[in-house]
């Protein structure tokens, strides 16, 4: 080994051991014990090889959870990045240094209040007696209450992308900061209008933004439960919801395969995304 | 398809500051045009107005007498080489060059010769496949240079397109300006603050100071009228000598510097108490003392202060009896006066200039 690397090493051990440790053990330690089987005498796990846990998700419509939840998961992802895209633009290109200090300030202002007020008060916006429903009846647009605003999929995607938008808005941001606006003048100078300036230019060299926006987004959903719960319908559940009341049977195996199946599709998406639009270029100088 | 372009008292304030202010100025179709100014004059500012970036806050911009006001950048005959380049990081060089003539509609077979004669032309045969962030700084400005002049536009403009090269490929990238210029036959607007690059490409040049346009001429006429002080300073006119006053006789004009006769030409409408005195250093000649009996007319009578060897030559600095100083080259085979002797100057006809002492520092 180069001697000279040595001190660097020593240098980026601990924090490789603690991203080790923090993170990357956890999720193993679910991967193998998925594999485990679950012992209904001692009420705990025992190792094993058994894909019993895997099967348990075809049972009881389980597999319809996962799937509904990595479909809300895209759509409000995709719905985050389509707002936030245009407010990035405005935050970062239009409006002035101070102006955008407010902007991302109001950004941050879903974050001080809990995800259950917030969710909460969704209700009160789009329920039977809501300020949709009272505006349109009063407005005569509408006889009787709109019943699918709330406890419904609409409902929970609303308060999804309400819950998540900075968490695609600032990664666009922060890539669009990025941007020469030299790049931009030169696309307009060669005859580009500003529509085809965006889709050649800035949106291209916004995808590690895009990307990144993209995946925060896809994992808070995956992992949310609040929204689910305070604005679904009926029998409406998701991934973490599902493994609350998995855990709670003490059926750990089930729970972790579950959770290993979300992992791997999350991990997919990584490994994909950052072959084909390099999320280090959100950070790194290396080559923009 | 030279194209004319119309600068009618055109200012751009940005708040107080007017980094262009009041210009005027008229470019003919096909004339190599030079901006000429030190950093912050606003150079810039004044092309990103003619290339249809920014608006004036005053004044108008015509092409051909075509009123260019609310034409936006993509729908003007101009293209641009940026001072920062801003090339495409997410495309390759011929992506990248080839960009203009795909939006114009242009591809296959056709864009590609296209793509690969601007890139014979500024040398980067066979680097179409390349990605722009791997090259080196001049072959990135060739790569902006060859994307603007693909487009084959009316009106180029080149915002310091040779800053950061080294001296050999400026001088190739200079010549090759010129060449560009004959054969595209375009109206080329060039910016630098290289005074080369400005004599020996510009049919015309302006040097710009503060926002404002200090003089507009032939590269010639900069060293034999300049306009006023600062552009005397410049182009290398540095020696600018105070005068106690200026003598008419018949057409013959004559400033007074300490005690001495000093036969001046009058370079433009200056009001001789607002005059200094512009010397040319290379129409001055030393000669030794001994020589002072030719009772030239012409000669003025110095006293040295210092001999530096300067290799092919020798650089005499000598006073006047007020000690205001003036430096003049000896050639290295000349016996060197030492300091303190008196010795003679000879002046040639145009070697002194009554000029305007604008853009002189108050101290001077
Ligand atoms: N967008 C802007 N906002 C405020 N001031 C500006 C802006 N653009 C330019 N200026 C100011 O206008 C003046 C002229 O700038 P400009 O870029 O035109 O200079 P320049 O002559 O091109 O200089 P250089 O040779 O360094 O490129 C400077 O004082 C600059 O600070
Ligand atoms: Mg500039």
């Amino acid at each position: 080994m180069n001697r000279s690397l040595l001190p660097a090493l020593g240098l980026a051990a601990l924090p490789l051991l603690a991203i080790l440790a923090l993170g990357f053990v956890p999720l193993m330690v679910v991967v193998v014990w998925s594999f485990w089987s679950w012992d209904p005498v001692t009420y705990w796990i025992r190792p094993d090889m058994s894909l019993a846990a895997y099967v348990a998700i075809l049972d009881a419509g389980r597999w319809t959870v996962i799937l509904s939840t990595l479909a809300k998961a895209l759509v409000t992802a995709l719905l985050c990045l389509l707002i936030g895209w245009p407010t990035a633009y405005a935050v970062h290109f239009l409006a002035g240094r101070r102006l955008s200090l407010v902007l991302l300030a109001l950004m941050t202002i879903p974050f001080f209040t809990s995800y259950l007020i917030r969710s909460f008060s969704w209700r009160l916006v789009l329920g039977r007696t809501g300020v949709i429903n009272t505006l349109l009846i009063e407005a005569g647009l509408i006889a009787k209450p709109l019943d699918w605003l709330l406890f419904s999929d609409f409902a929970v995607v609303i308060g999804l992308v309400a819950s998540y938008l900075p968490f695609a808005t600032f990664p666009l941001i922060l890539s669009m900061r990025r941007v020469d606006p030299v790049t931009m003048q030169a696309a307009r100078d060669l005859g580009a209008g500003f529509w085809t300036m965006l889709r050649t230019v800035l949106v291209p060299l916004t995808f590690p933004g895009l990307f990144a926006g993209f995946l925060f987004v896809f994992v808070m959903v995956a992992g949310s439960s609040t929204e689910v719960q305070m604005l679904g319908g009926a029998g409406a559940s998701i991934v973490t919801v599902m493994i609350n009341d998995v855990m709670r049977v003490a059926n750990y195996p089930l729970a972790f395969a579950i959770s290993t199946v979300v992992l791997v599709v999350i991990f997919g998406l990584v490994l994909a995304g950052n072959a084909r639009f390099g999320l280090a270029r959100l950070f790194g100088e290396g080559g923009a | 398809m030279a194209i004319s372009i119309q600068i009618e008292t055109v200012t751009r304030a940005f708040g107080p500051v007017r980094a262009v202010d009041d210009v005027s100025l008229e470019i003919r179709a096909g004339e190599f045009f030079t901006l000429l100014g030190s950093s912050g004059c606003g150079k810039s500012t004044l092309l990103k107005l003619i290339g249809g970036f920014d608006a004036p806050t005053g004044g108008r911009i015509a092409f051909d007498g075509r009123d260019m006001a609310g034409i936006p950048a993509n729908r003007r005959p101009v293209n641009t080489v940026f001072q920062s380049l801003g090339l495409f990081p997410h495309m390759t060089v011929a992506e990248n060059v080839g960009y203009g003539l795909r939006l114009k509609g242009l591809r296959g077979a056709a864009l590609s010769a296209r793509i690969d004669s601007a890139l014979e032309m500024v040398e980067l045969g066979g680097f179409g496949p390349r990605d722009v962030n791997l090259l080196s700084g001049g072959q990135r400005q060739r790569v902006a240079l060859a994307r603007a002049l693909v487009m084959e536009p009316g009106i180029l403009l080149l915002d310091e397109p040779l800053t950061g090269l080294d001296e050999r490929l400026r001088q190739q990238m200079r010549d090759e300006f010129g060449r560009l210029h004959k054969r595209t036959g375009a109206t080329f607007i060039l910016v630098t603050h290289n005074q080369d690059e400005a004599l020996s490409l510009s049919d015309r040049m302006a040097v710009m100071h503060r926002g404002r346009l200090e003089q507009i001429d032939a590269p010639a006429r900069f060293f034999e009228a300049p306009a006023n002080a600062f552009v005397a300073r410049f182009v290398g006119i540095d020696t600018l000598l105070t005068h106690q006053g200026v003598i008419r006789e018949g057409d013959a004009t004559h400033a007074l510097i300490a005690g001495e006769k000093v036969p001046v030409r009058i370079g433009g409408p200056a009001e001789p108490a607002e005059s200094v005195v512009a010397l040319r250093p290379d129409r001055l000649l030393l000669h030794p003392h001994s020589e002072i009996e030719l009772k030239n007319a012409l000669a003025l009578r110095l006293k040295v202060v210092e001999t530096r060897y300067r290799g092919l030559h020798h650089d005499v600095t000598l006073a006047f009896a007020d000690g205001q100083r003036v430096v003049v080259s000896l050639e290295a085979d000349q016996p060197v006066p030492a300091p303190g002797d008196l010795v003679s100057v000879g002046l040639k006809p145009g070697g002194a200039m009554l000029i305007s002492n604008a853009g002189l520092p108050a101290a001077a």
